[in-house]
């Protein structure tokens, strides 16, 4: 019994320090309908900014939480006014990759100014400790606690009594409206962005020194435990956001007790899940919320693509056949090599975030599944590759779109979240699942590819392999695509209402596209462990679906070729840029940065 | 597109790669008399950047120590040695590339890395293909070397550590563990092995958790290992986690004991746990306060150059260079030498294993040096043998 109250406690503590992270984001998506996936990265830069302080110039605690949220509020300024105001009016996915692209520059300038090694955060604070249970809460419980709920306090004094409170709530239901009646939006969004970022880089603080400890991989975490937080208690809503914090400390805690300590993200994930089911509008969020949410056509830039003609694309495709024939470079050869891989992805993740609207954040998940299912049918039945891939390309397709399919009747943001959520949980039941899956330890010894008991190392004849895949996918998409089945997907992603007013059964063509979708990613997993020989739970980690979806966005939603040219320009810069050594994230982050300022359609246009 | 990139970042792609180079050559153009002629080059695979970048520049200080050492002594046949290190990020999809494009390579004798089993075992095949030797010294996966007769590691195979930990805490007094353990095949392999030795030791293991990298909440973890009531509980973690838990157990209240494995051993360590750390026993290969001349020279010579105390990551690193060194040295400086070589090299003056030698057949090293060590004041410190009172 004391136990449960120490797991109680433990859950309340931990709970309180995702609030902070919450609020932040809530505040964010409630006015700018924007998922910041650069939040957790403001955090990590308040930490750097109060550890100098602390650091360097010996600041008392109040004073480094003074410097923290100005030097914060002030980054915030700078995102909101350099990274996201240009792209107003642009499709909404712009913001949100802008994001992305904001979060890889902002770690890497953490790392590269600040050394990747952590560091230490002393605190000032007094060392006392109040009994609770057998355990015990500090000083520092208590500040973080009282940080959270003052601001959430504040925030709502000041939504509901100011003038600038008024303006920003105005904004955030209807900006257009608010606008015509004067208000300035930009200084709304603007003062939005610092206040978040404000109290985001303040809880990167005192986190920092609840742990004394920092690094500047700490940020994607913060990102999604603050996410899967704010969802919880209903998207936008800044009460909702702390209970919603709270709720998801509990449940992890509970979910150690119950299971032990690896269970624990697997608690965290399932509960997202099963509020996303039944209550997706969160504990606090009214109906009004999921209504405000755009229709997911509006997501995706409309733009005229370009259309290479025929034969063009046949040469294209003949050129990249012959390559191998010119040269035999095996560095060169093996990096294209893993583009065809990735493009297998991108094809797969175009065709359901581009042509259907499902976006999806966990495509790594469908590559693991397929890379799993080849790899345990040729170590555990000694099937040979040439029949183990195709079938663990069915596999995933069935699997993938099973699993998927409780989520199919969410839109935009909701989606997106829910397949984050998915392809976390599969890397989870992979560590987890020990006596199938080897958990941490991985799968060895997976047979190479072999061709009727031959086995194939050939980097040119792996190429070849891997690109006529390619070929043939893309051209099975195109021709899809034209058909009675993409007309059919590109009128669910414009318009669900419409499109079921007409007949068509939403689910049976969401399902097709996942199907479809989870064939091509199954392949190039199963590919891949083959010709990696080794598999573990981290081989296909998050850091790929977000990969993925850069792909499918540089080339182009929905654009087939566009996927592949996504593929090989993501694979290849940053081989290009080795030269750059621990700079070339940071260049990458640029790069995507403005592209999508400048061609938010994709290089090949949305399709 | 390409535009942007190259109008944009073209000085600044300029300055890091001469930035690199400079860190590369530094030690080759220093001593230039010492060691001439066209360099002889070691192809590094590891993360520079990425949540374990870390770890890659810890190499590198080990690296470089080591390459003015050995330059200085006119390199390897009168030709000076330097690497070139390609950013992998510990992911596999970049080592399979980076293997190729060192195999490819003739200028590339031997490679050294990557960080990860995950990141380095999907490109062994390749090495091994190629007959390039894969040389590992973080991969302490059992079936790392099984990857064929090119692969070689001298990571310190936990077969050895483990048990040395286990009779440490049996030597300690201890009955009951409690095993907290970083969820990666690393810890999950040492964990198995540890729990097998303990046993032999007449103890038992009351609780085994393990935990995901970037986990920084313990607090209920330890609420599990409370309620099992271990009389020590035993950390196989990295020094960064390895803080972060020893923190918290001692702010929740506890007060049980607490046995480290010599992952911890860094002076990072110390800084992280702060006040905490006072009394956690553990064992490492390397300890600056060792008399061997070995250490004592790589202790000095790091401290002069860096201003800060090493760690077991600088030591292996360093360890591996020298090591390298020597076979080409003795043995000749192409490939096919190089993996002969190691075969046959013996007693090589090493600062993880005092000498040494590699077993041809498992391609590892047995018998890296051990000592007792208890956190004293903020300082790691022998053991003096006095067992911790019971609690």
């Amino acid at each position: 019994m004391s136990s449960f109250i120490d797991y109680t406690v433990n859950g309340l503590v931990v709970g309180n320090i995702y609030a902070l992270l919450a609020v932040g984001l809530a505040l964010i998506f409630g006015v700018a309908n924007l998922i910041n996936f650069a939040h957790g990265s403001v955090y990590t830069f308040g930490a750097y900014i109060g550890w100098a302080a602390v650091t360097f110039l010996h600041t008392p605690l109040p004073v480094t939480m003074l410097i923290v949220f100005v030097a914060c509020a002030g980054l915030g300024v700078v995102i909101e006014r350099v990274g996201l105001r240009p792209l107003q009016g642009k499709a909404r996915i712009a913001p949100l990759l802008a994001t992305i692209g904001l979060s890889f520059v902002l770690d890497q300038l953490v790392q590269l100014v600040f050394s990747p090694d952590p560091r230490a955060v002393p605190s000032d604070l007094p060392d006392w400790r109040l009994a609770v249970g057998d355990g015990s809460i500090g000083a520092m419980d208590i500040l973080i606690a009282a940080v959270g709920l003052a601001s959430a306090a504040l925030l709502y004094v000041f939504l509901r009594f100011t003038k600038l409170g008024f303006a920003v709530r105005a904004t955030a239901q209807d900006r257009e409206a608010a606008q015509q009646m004067g208000v300035n939006v930009d200084a709304v969004n603007s003062a939005v962005f610092a206040i978040a970022s404000a109290l985001g880089g303040l809880s990167g603080l005192l986190v920092g020194m609840y742990y004394n400890h920092i690094d500047p991989a700490m940020s994607f975490q913060a990102t999604l435990k603050g996410v899967v937080a704010q969802v919880i208690g209903g998207v936008g809503n800044v009460p909702g956001a702390i209970v919603g914090s709270l709720l998801l400390g509990l449940t992890e805690s509970y979910g150690i007790a119950l299971l032990g300590t690896t269970y624990r993200n697997l608690f965290a994930f399932v509960l997202l899940i099963a509020f996303l089911l039944w209550l997706p509008n969160g504990l606090f969020g009214g109906r009004a919320t999921i209504q405000s949410e755009p229709l997911v056509g509006s997501f995706i830039a409309p733009s005229r693509p370009i259309r290479l003609p025929r034969w063009a694309v046949a040469a294209l495709a003949l050129a990249a056949f012959a390559l191998p024939l010119a040269t035999s470079a095996p560095y060169l050869l093996q990096t294209l090599t893993n583009a065809w891989l990735a493009a297998m992805l991108a094809l797969s993740l175009t065709l359901i975030a581009g042509t259907a609207g499902q976006i999806s954040f966990g495509h790594a998940g469908l590559l693991a599944i397929g890379g799993y299912a080849s790899a345990l049918l040729a170590l555990d039945l000694g099937a040979p590759p040439i029949l183990s891939i195709p079938a663990a390309g069915l596999i995933t397709a069935g699997l993938g779109a099973l699993l998927v399919f409780p989520a199919f009747r969410l839109r935009g943001h909701y989606i997106a979240i829910a397949t984050l959520a998915i392809g976390e949980i599969v890397s989870l039941v992979i560590l987890n699942w020990e006596g199938l899956t080897g958990g941490a330890m991985g799968l060895t010894g997976i047979p190479p590819l072999s061709f009727l008991g031959q086995d194939i190392f050939s980097n040119r004849a792996i190429y070849w392999l891997c690109l006529a895949i390619v070929v043939s996918l893309a051209a099975l998409q195109a021709r899809f695509l034209n058909s009675h089945f993409g007309r059919t997907l590109r009128a669910v992603r414009e318009d669900e209402i419409a499109a079921r007013s007409y007949g068509i059964k939403l689910d049976r063509y969401k399902g097709l596209a996942f199907a479809f979708g989870g064939f091509g990613a199954g392949v190039s997993g199963a590919i891949a462990a083959h010709l990696y020989s080794y598999l573990n739970n981290q081989t296909f980690d998050s850091q790929l679906s977000l990969l993925a979806l850069t792909m499918v966005i540089l080339g182009g939603m929905g654009n087939v070729l566009g996927a592949i040219v996504g593929a090989v320009a993501l694979v290849g810069l940053p081989e290009l840029f080795r030269v750059a050594a621990e700079y070339r994230i940071l260049i990458y982050g640029v790069v995507l940065l403005l592209l999508i300022r400048f061609r938010p359609q994709g290089l090949l246009g949305t399709v | 597109m390409s535009i942007f990139s190259l109008s944009a970042f073209g000085s600044l792609a300029k300055r890091a790669a001469l930035a690199a180079a400079l860190s590369a050559f530094g030690a080759a153009a220093a001593l230039a008399q010492a060691a001439s002629g066209e360099p002889v080059t070691i192809g590094v695979s590891g993360p520079l950047t990425g949540p374990n970048a870390q770890y890659g520049a810890q190499w590198k200080k080990g690296f470089d120590l080591a390459l003015e050492e050995v330059n200085a002594k006119g390199g390897v046949k009168g030709r000076p040695l330097q690497y070139v290190f390609e950013d992998s990020q510990a992911d596999p999809r970049q080592t399979v590339a980076i293997a190729q494009k060192f195999v490819s390579d003739p200028k590339i004798v031997v490679e050294v890395g990557d960080f990860s089993s995950t990141a380095s075992m999907a490109a062994s095949s390749i090495y091994q293909r190629a007959g390039l030797v894969q040389f590992g010294f973080t991969n302490s996966h059992p079936n790392f070397t099984k990857g064929g007769d090119y692969i070689w590691s001298n990571s310190v195979s936990q077969a050895d550590e483990q048990p040395r930990l286990a009779k440490y805490a049996a030597d300690l007094g201890f009955k009951h563990l409690a095993v907290l353990y970083l969820n990666t095949d690393w810890g999950r392999a040492s964990e198995k092995i540890f729990g097998e030795a303990a046993k032999g030791y007449g103890m038992d293991v009351v609780a085994s958790e393990g935990y995901q990298p970037d986990e920084k909440d313990f607090r209920s973890t330890l609420v599990r290992v409370r309620d099992a009531k271990p009389d020590a509980i035993v950390l196989i973690s990295y020094y960064a986690d390895g803080a972060l838990i020893t923190r918290q157990i001692r702010s929740v209240g506890l007060t049980t004991p607490i046995v480290a494995s010599g992952s911890i051993y860094s002076p990072k360590f110390i800084e992280l746990a702060g006040e905490a750390g006072n009394g956690v026993y553990t064992e490492s290969n390397f300890f600056p306060g060792d008399s061997r001349p070995e250490v004592q020279n790589f202790v000095a010579k790091f401290r002069a150059k860096y201003n800060e105390e090493p760690d077991d990551f600088n030591a292996v690193a360093y360890d591996t260079i020298i090591l390298l060194a020597d076979v080409m040295n003795q043995y000749g400086i192409d490939r096919t030498a190089i993996r002969d070589g190691l075969a046959k090299i013996k007693d090589v003056p090493s600062v993880i294993y005092g000498k040494a030698t590699f077993d041809p057949q498992t391609r590892r090293v047995a018998g890296a040096r051990a000592v007792y060590l208890v956190v004293k004041n903020g300082q790691f410190t022998l053991w003096d043998g006095k067992k911790p009172s019971a609690g």
